[in-house]
């Protein structure tokens, strides 16, 4: 059943999504024309109107990503499609099971689609030359491999967002275990959650410090002129952190609704 | 055709009442197979229990039977039903008569007014 | 007709806040019958239909559906029409009748189809665009199209006109077998009383009485509606 589940769930986000993925890529491919055609001061204007327009949709794409995820959470578990989706003969494990994978899913593809809308816009032999170049000048200074530094920059960005967005979802599941002001507490609990969230991390990378003084450094001094490794092992740390917590916090929310809900 | 039921009486009863009608005017006639008890309940627009109860009802009366296997028939003896057909009329006539009594008007009188009635 | 323990509800009890809706009701429900469920507003139909359909949970006490506790299986077997608009309104009534056929085995799309024919209904049409008692009977076809062991149905009737209503009485008698039985909720009881083989009466949360509906006629010499009124006298 959960791949029917998510077959819908899929169908609801390509629906409300697409309009932003086509409009970041079509300005992606108008900024790129109009930096090839002669700059008149005319062209000049449209392509800054176009860069712009670029941007405010790769934006788009980002919050939507994450606010759609909630509303669409929210609507079909507690608002009138409640009537529905928990008459549907599904497990609760499966109803949240398809919104965890929803949410990953247009959580790469939204991605995907930044990096692609910027690659259309900016990508030349130069700028990608001088982004390796830029890049080449942390990773020697941190002393990492270029592949290393962005894939861990990428897993800890994504890692984060994501334990936010779950956040979220735990957050709306006990605020509508509230008889009233379920919207009010939804939020509210949603952000002290992600508070404790990031305290526990913190608090855990302090722990994880007492074993090991070149990660405590960064407790102790302000400065970043700190043993590169460091920084290495935190982000390792930090990942598989992101990972069993977020791992519980999906435990959590499949523990609650299985409890059962009080629907309006 | 609309069938109104009064909520105050066992729809069964009233059921049973429509029934008996249609047997003695011979809508179904003697021998003739019925419609379902699933058709029964759809023409008169009411639950196939109750209607199934009200047909159980004229089998007890014999007016109706079932075949194994078949459905339901309308009896074959044509006098049952002429025996029905009396006692309604029977009854009919008795509620007129009642009626009319009612009014101060006696058997003779009431008879009179019948004969005047033009069809 | 075999008579099995179709809904059996066991000392159940549901509060909000401390304040108690629902008080120990115990009920139990056979196979093949029409029953209404009848209260005035606010008497607990509702709650108790909710509780039924896993979209409340219950304080306390235990309701089983063929002897299994509300999940997956009893989801299966119960056909339930909410008294509200419900659907997803983007969707179009052909995507709802495929999105019904893929999580419900029993499930008759052809029969849905036809009776959305015969409602004079385009199933391209988004939800969005008919009126809300058009929803109500495109809900009203897909609850029934389902071939469901129980139907239930809270105040199918609330507001709507003669015709409709003669719509869904008929509708509900021309779909319901001998296998299946029907829980009406409603507050509107001669509009619909004639149709019913038991009655539940249900008052401030808790049952005063469940019947026989022609037995009770009988009884009491006059119609439930009647019934109702003299023994909820405001």
């Amino acid at each position: 059943m959960l791949n029917k589940l998510l077959k819908y769930d899929l169908k609801y986000m390509i629906k409300n999504m697409s309009v932003f993925y086509i409009l970041s890529i079509f300005f992606a491919i108008t900024t790129r024309i109009l930096f090839n055609m002669n700059q008149s001061v005319m062209i000049k204007i449209l392509s800054q109107i176009s860069v712009g327009c670029m941007f405010a949709m790769i934006a788009n794409t980002l919050i939507n990503t994450i606010m759609r995820s909630w509303i669409r959470f929210s609507s079909s578990l507690y608002k009138d499609e409640s009537y529905l989706t928990h008459t549907l003969p599904v497990s609760k494990n499966d109803l949240y099971n398809s919104k965890f994978i929803q949410t990953l899913i247009f959580f790469i593809v939204g991605f995907l689609i930044i990096l692609l809308s910027l690659f259309i816009a900016y990508y030349s032999k130069d700028n990608w030359i001088s982004l390796t170049n830029y890049i080449k000048t942390i990773t020697t200074g941190l002393n990492m491999s270029t592949s290393f530094f962005i894939t861990m920059a990428i897993i800890v960005i994504f890692l984060e967002i994501f334990n936010a967005i779950q956040c979220g979802f735990l957050g709306i599941i006990l605020g509508h275990k509230k008889n009233n002001g379920k919207v009010g507490y939804s939020i509210l609990f949603g952000f002290i959650i992600y508070l404790i969230a990031q305290l526990i991390i913190l608090g855990l990378v302090f722990i994880y410090g007492l074993f090991d003084s070149t990660v405590m450094e960064l407790f102790k001094t302000a400065t970043i002129n700190i043993d590169v490794n460091a920084f290495k092992v935190l982000a390792i740390v930090s990942s598989l952190l992101y990972l069993v917590i977020i791992t519980i916090m999906s435990l959590i929310c499949k523990n609650e609704l299985n409890k059962g809900v009080n629907i309006e | 055709m609309e069938f109104t039921f009064d909520n105050n009486i066992p729809i069964y009863i009233q059921l049973l009442e429509y029934m008996k009608i249609y047997l003695i005017s011979g809508v179904y006639k003697c021998g003739e197979k019925l419609p379902s008890v699933r058709e029964f309940a759809t023409i008169f627009k009411v639950n196939p229990n109750t209607m199934q109860k009200a047909l159980a009802e004229l089998e007890s009366m014999n007016l109706i039977y079932t075949e194994r296997t078949n459905g339901k028939y309308v009896t074959k003896d044509e006098k049952i039903i002429e025996k029905l057909k009396d006692e309604y009329a029977i009854t009919l006539a008795k509620s007129y008569f009642q009626g009319m009594k009612k009014i101060g008007l006696g058997k003779a009188d009431s008879i009179k007014y019948l004969e005047e009635i033009d069809d | 007709m075999i008579s099995m323990k179709l809904l059996e509800i066991n000392n159940l009890n549901k509060s909000f806040d401390n304040k108690q809706i629902l008080k120990d009701i115990n009920l139990n429900i056979s196979s093949g019958k029409i029953i209404g469920l009848l209260g005035k507003n606010g008497a607990g139909k509702t709650t108790l239909i909710k509780l039924i359909n896993d979209l409340l949970t219950p304080t306390s006490g235990e309701i089983l559906v063929k002897g299994n506790k509300i999940g997956i299986e009893s989801k299966k077997i119960i056909s339930y029409l909410p008294e509200r608009t419900y659907l997803n309104k983007e969707m179009k009534v052909s995507e709802i009748i495929e999105y019904f056929k893929d999580f419900y085995e029993d499930f008759d799309d052809k029969k849905a189809k036809e009776l959305l024919n015969k409602l004079d209904l385009n199933i391209n049409e988004h939800l969005t665009k008919m009126s809300k008692g058009m929803q109500e009977k495109v809900q009203l076809v897909l609850v029934m199209s389902r071939k469901a062991e129980l139907y239930i149905l809270d105040e199918p009737l609330g507001g709507v006109d003669p015709a409709t209503r003669d719509y869904i009485l008929d509708t509900i008698l021309s779909n319901f077998n001998d296998n299946a039985s029907v829980i009406i909720s409603t507050h509107l009881i001669s509009d619909i009383e004639r149709i019913l083989d038991e009655v539940i009466f249900i008052d401030k949360g808790e049952i005063v009485l469940q019947s026989d509906a022609d037995k009770l006629r009988n009884k009491e010499k006059s119609s439930i509606d009647e019934i109702f009124r003299r023994m909820f006298k405001c």
